[in-house]
């Protein structure tokens, strides 16, 4: 049977369909269900559409103000908690004057019963006319409807399009309230239509060169993008918009005159790489850089696509010199040490197969809390034989997983972390990292030393108390002593 | 001349929020409970966005389930979500109460909580007995996001749990403490100084366990996990039959002024004990509900926290000025105290609008000799924008300041909620005399640092 109710869920028999056991012979569709609507009480770990359009998507734009219409709950919770660093540099070469804008800053219009029963277009209004004037160098003000907003019914469409007339400049509104949707996926998508509609193919670039790319999907996590970016500049290519790691909101704008656009995130970005290509003939790609094997292929897949190989396998060769032999010497340590991979969406089939590889971890399992069918498509190929491929994975779910599996370490994020822990396991942030960032070749290395630092750490061997007739012989365990020589190497 | 110096907000919006919604403060309040679930009646934002923002500053688990309302819950209504879901959580998790805390989606389209947990009940009953149904307690809490902030969240969810288990039977003599929303350190030194006096107190709810946890898999609770501790159901029920009810909090008395009205039991309202005086004034209320004396233990510690301020207040602190921000009891036992140790509370802000608030720092700058500048129901930006012009010498609050203190080149002392960007703050009390102790030990030395270590040698004893 490819699919699994864990005892746990038996009340909830129709969790069996979400819960897919990977058979090599099972045919194509076989795949667990997804991106329906969650359980009520059934302990998801899912998120809302207006988490996934502000936290993921526009969060990341440096040069906006991002205005929230709510009760003050939305708006605090948007508020810098995404590690989403950027700088003050523009792409025609001036500064923006507040490093880290978008992590410092959020608008809210903290709706009371008075404008739920009256409506809120009016408080909305005046927070533009607020924001503008406190921050008159922003380049754009961003309007958030949330679930409150939603069900009054306020036009944001309305109030965006009279309040740029008003300020000069683009007012835009995205229609993403917290219940539209199953998950925080619905958010990404409107997010992607809204940008596409209101901003692609506004403004044009300062400059163009023969080797413009959009990067689309990175959002530049923990640094993420400033790395990738270091391979792109040494090979000859050229970042002309990221969409949307330190990004401005022009640079949005001309997406249209690149040469090819280049999608990381596949699920929350791919919508706009299709529809700039449908519009504007932009090709996409859709590429991985996680590990060193997947980020070369696809370092070298871009460049070829601009003839320029040669560059590429310098600058691959250039950088697994450097961290090349300490991978290895992680492998050693790694190998043979099981791991299950909790993550939003696509790392649940970015890591797997590098982790084997290049470190000879298993994976015991993936899951994912938005991912569509494409993406679990691609969970269930890249996973061996009885490994469990499971949407929206819940609390009570991932404890039975925990006590039945042999699992050293779960990949997931700070929901799961501390309850990970409390069952005995070691478990790394993989949303926003601990020590990243992690893509690449130097984030891969960054990765594998976080995990075996996670792994050998020693508190995982003093869980409990144990009696010893002769406290004389009392030693450290082994694994203590792999914890030293883990803090040798590095310190080396 | 001493005196408050109100500072009006300039703006309307709100750039850069110090309150969030009423729900966090009812779950927070629900996880104090001894196996109790928060079961939020919204969108999944609603229960994911607090229990990233408890487990971010207790490092610990804050396990909330939700009915994941869709867009078909909110054009027809989420009787079937709510239904559904108290029964997944009742039949999975087996726990003993369920806080059903409602959000502004489910308010605005006026879902009948009360009649769904009805249905849910029957429903429940045919599936596993009148007996099983029976033993969990559902509680509604109406939690309107777009009214007050997350302390009335957590005041209304007290007073929901008060009013749904209390019972009244024998006198029990106990007292009942309503901590607000504090940190487990804070908790715990409020069950420390009841020990010392030797009275038994019920804690309504306490989050010291729950909020920090021991990690040994031997005894965990598991499928489902629940952490250590927590109040009782049946201590809840036995709130009835104390002989008073302390809340450290007036900013939400509300459950002990219904265990007063209900059952007799008397209410004393705050402060919360947040150094020397409001500390002897907990003290004195407790000998008030309960007849107890006050032990010499507990006046030794206070002799100790008055050992500190005699060696250190006067040396390292006198005059220097202190902006306070956060929750408004915080920040009104944080200017008290600073004041105590011979500092100016400058500033003082909160993001909420209680009206309670004013007066406080009233008497305060009364009885301090200060003339306080007020900032109330306003934000960290009007913060931002007051210490560029006013600059002060160390800022008091949350880590939510972080990005200002580093800005305006200010020093930060963390307090308060919430603190990510540190360790260990959750665990040590700022309450209590001990509470004191470990707050003038972290003002001095971040002073010490700040404005002594560039001439090292005023650093010799």
């Amino acid at each position: 049977m490819p699919y699994k109710l864990f005892d746990v869920s038996k009340p909830i028999p129709e969790r069996k369909e979400h819960t897919y056991v990977k058979h090599c012979d099972d045919p194509e569709g076989c795949l667990p269900k997804c991106n329906s609507k969650t359980i009520p009480g059934s302990m998801t770990e899912r998120g809302c559409a207006f988490a996934g359009a502000k936290g993921v998507i526009t969060g990341a734009i440096k040069d906006v103000a991002h205005v929230v219409h709510s009760p003050i709950g939305c708006t605090m919770y948007g508020y810098g908690s995404k590690r989403y660093p950027t700088t003050t540099e523009m792409p025609d070469g001036s500064q923006f004057p507040i490093k880290d804008f978008n992590i410092k800053y959020i608008i809210g219009t903290d709706l009371q019963e008075s404008d739920v029963v009256f409506g809120g277009i009016k408080k909305l209004r005046q927070a533009v006319r607020e924001t503008n004037r406190e921050f008159p160098f922003v380049n754009a003000i961003y309007l958030y409807a949330t679930c409150t907003t939603g069900l009054i019914g306020d036009d944001m469409d309305a109030v965006a399009k009279e309040m740029e007339e008003e300020i000069g400049k683009p007012v835009i509104a995205f229609n993403a309230p917290g219940f539209a949707g199953s998950t925080q996926s619905k958010g990404h998508q409107i997010g992607n239509n809204t940008l596409f509609d209101k901003i692609v193919g506004t403004t044009e670039p300062p400059a163009t060169t023969p080797y413009d790319i959009n990067f689309i999907g990175e959002y530049n996590i923990d640094g993420d993008l400033w790395l990738l970016k270091e391979y792109f500049d040494e090979i000859g290519i050229n970042v002309l918009s990221t969409f949307t790691g330190d990004c401005c909101h022009n640079e949005l704008g001309w997406m249209h005159r690149a040469k090819l656009s280049v999608v990381r995130c596949q699920r929350s970005s791919t919508y706009i790489a299709k529809m700039i290509e449908e519009e504007y003939g932009v090709p996409y790609i859709k590429t991985d850089f996680f590990s060193t094997e997947y980020c070369a292929e696809n370092l070298r897949t871009v460049a070829k696509f601009f003839g320029l190989e040669d560059k590429a396998d310098e600058v691959i060769a250039r950088r697994m010199a450097k961290v090349g032999p300490e991978l290895e010497f992680y492998k050693e340590k790694l190998t043979g040490k099981k791991v299950f991979i909790f993550s939003g969406g696509p790392k649940s089939y970015h890591l797997s197969i590098p982790l084997h590889n290049e470190l000879g971890l298993e994976t015991t399992g993936v899951s994912s809390m938005f991912e569509h069918e494409d993406g679990f498509e691609k969970m269930k190929d890249r996973v061996k034989e009885g490994a469990l491929v499971i949407d929206d994975l819940n609390t009570l779910e991932l404890e039975e997983l925990i006590e039945d599996y042999d699992i050293d370490l779960i990949l997931g994020g700070v929901k799961e972390k501390y309850l990970v822990h409390k069952l005995g396991i070691p478990s790394l942030l993989i949303h926003s990292y601990e020590n990243g960032p992690y893509m690449g070749f130097e984030g891969f290395l960054n990765l594998a030393r976080d995990m075996c630092s996670a792994i050998y750490s020693t508190v995982w061997n003093m869980l409990e108390f144990k009696e010893i007739e002769d406290p004389d012989v009392a030693d450290v365990t082994r694994e203590a002593d792999v914890t030293r020589e883990v803090a040798e190497e590095v310190e080396k | 001349m001493s005196c408050v110096n109100l500072i009006e907000k300039e703006r309307n919006a709100i750039i850069n929020p110090l309150k969030t919604c009423q729900p966090l403060g009812a779950m927070y309040a629900v996880t104090g409970v001894r196996r109790a679930v928060p079961l939020v009646h919204g969108s999944q934002g609603c229960s994911t966005f607090v229990r990233y923002s408890l487990s971010r500053h207790f490092r610990e688990p804050s396990e909330i389930a939700v009915t994941s309302l869709h867009e078909d819950a909110a054009v027809f209504g989420g009787r079937r979500n709510l239904v559904e879901g108290l029964q997944n959580v009742a039949i999975r998790l087996k726990p003993s109460l369920i806080g059903v805390i409602t959000t502004c989606s489910s308010e605005i389209i006026g879902d009948d909580v009360f009649g769904f947990i009805k249905t849910a009940k029957k429903e429940l009953t045919e599936k596993i007995g009148e007996e099983k149904t029976e033993k969990i307690k559902i509680v509604p809490i109406s939690t309107p996001s777009f009214v007050e902030t997350h302390l009335k969240g957590y005041d209304n969810a007290v007073k929901a749990l008060i009013d749904h288990v209390a019972e009244p039977s024998e006198p029990n003599e106990k007292i009942n403490i309503i901590p607000g929303m504090v940190n487990p350190g804070d908790v715990r030194e409020i069950k420390h100084i009841l020990s010392l006096m030797d009275i038994e107190g019920i804690v309504l709810t306490d989050i010291s366990d729950p909020f920090d946890s021991p990690l040994r898999p031997s005894t965990a609770e598991l499928k489902p996990y629940y952490p250590k501790g927590g109040t009782t159901v049946e201590e809840i029920a036995d709130s009835a039959n104390s002989s008073g009810t302390l809340s450290l909090t007036k900013y939400a008395g509300s459950g002990a002024l219904s265990l007063e009205k209900k059952y007799n039991v008397p209410a004393e309202l705050g402060p919360l004990p947040i150094g020397v005086q409001n500390t002897d004034q907990f003290l004195r209320n407790l000998k008030k509900l309960t007849g107890q004396d006050i032990t010499d233990d507990i006046l030794d510690e206070r002799g100790l926290l008055i050992d500190s301020m005699a060696d250190l207040s006067s040396r390292y602190l006198h005059n220097r000025t202190v902006a306070i921000y956060g929750d408004p009891e915080i920040t009104a036992g944080m200017a008290r105290f600073v004041g105590e140790l011979g500092m100016v509370p400058q500033l003082v802000l909160t993001g909420a609008n209680n009206k309670e608030f004013v007066p406080d720092i009233e008497n305060i700058a009364k009885d301090t000799g200060n003339e306080i500048d007020t900032m109330v129901g306003q934000d960290l930006r009007a913060l931002e924008v007051y210490l560029k012009d006013n600059p002060v010498d160390l800022m008091i609050g949350s880590s939510d300041g972080r990005l200002i203190a580093k800005e305006v080149g200010i020093p930060l002392v963390r307090v308060g909620f919430p603190v990510y960007d540190r360790v260990g703050y959750h665990r040590h009390p700022v309450v209590g005399y001990n509470g004191g102790i470990h707050l003038i030990d972290m003002i001095t030395n971040t002073v010490l640092e700040n404005y002594y270590e560039h001439q090292h040698w005023k650093l010799q004893q």
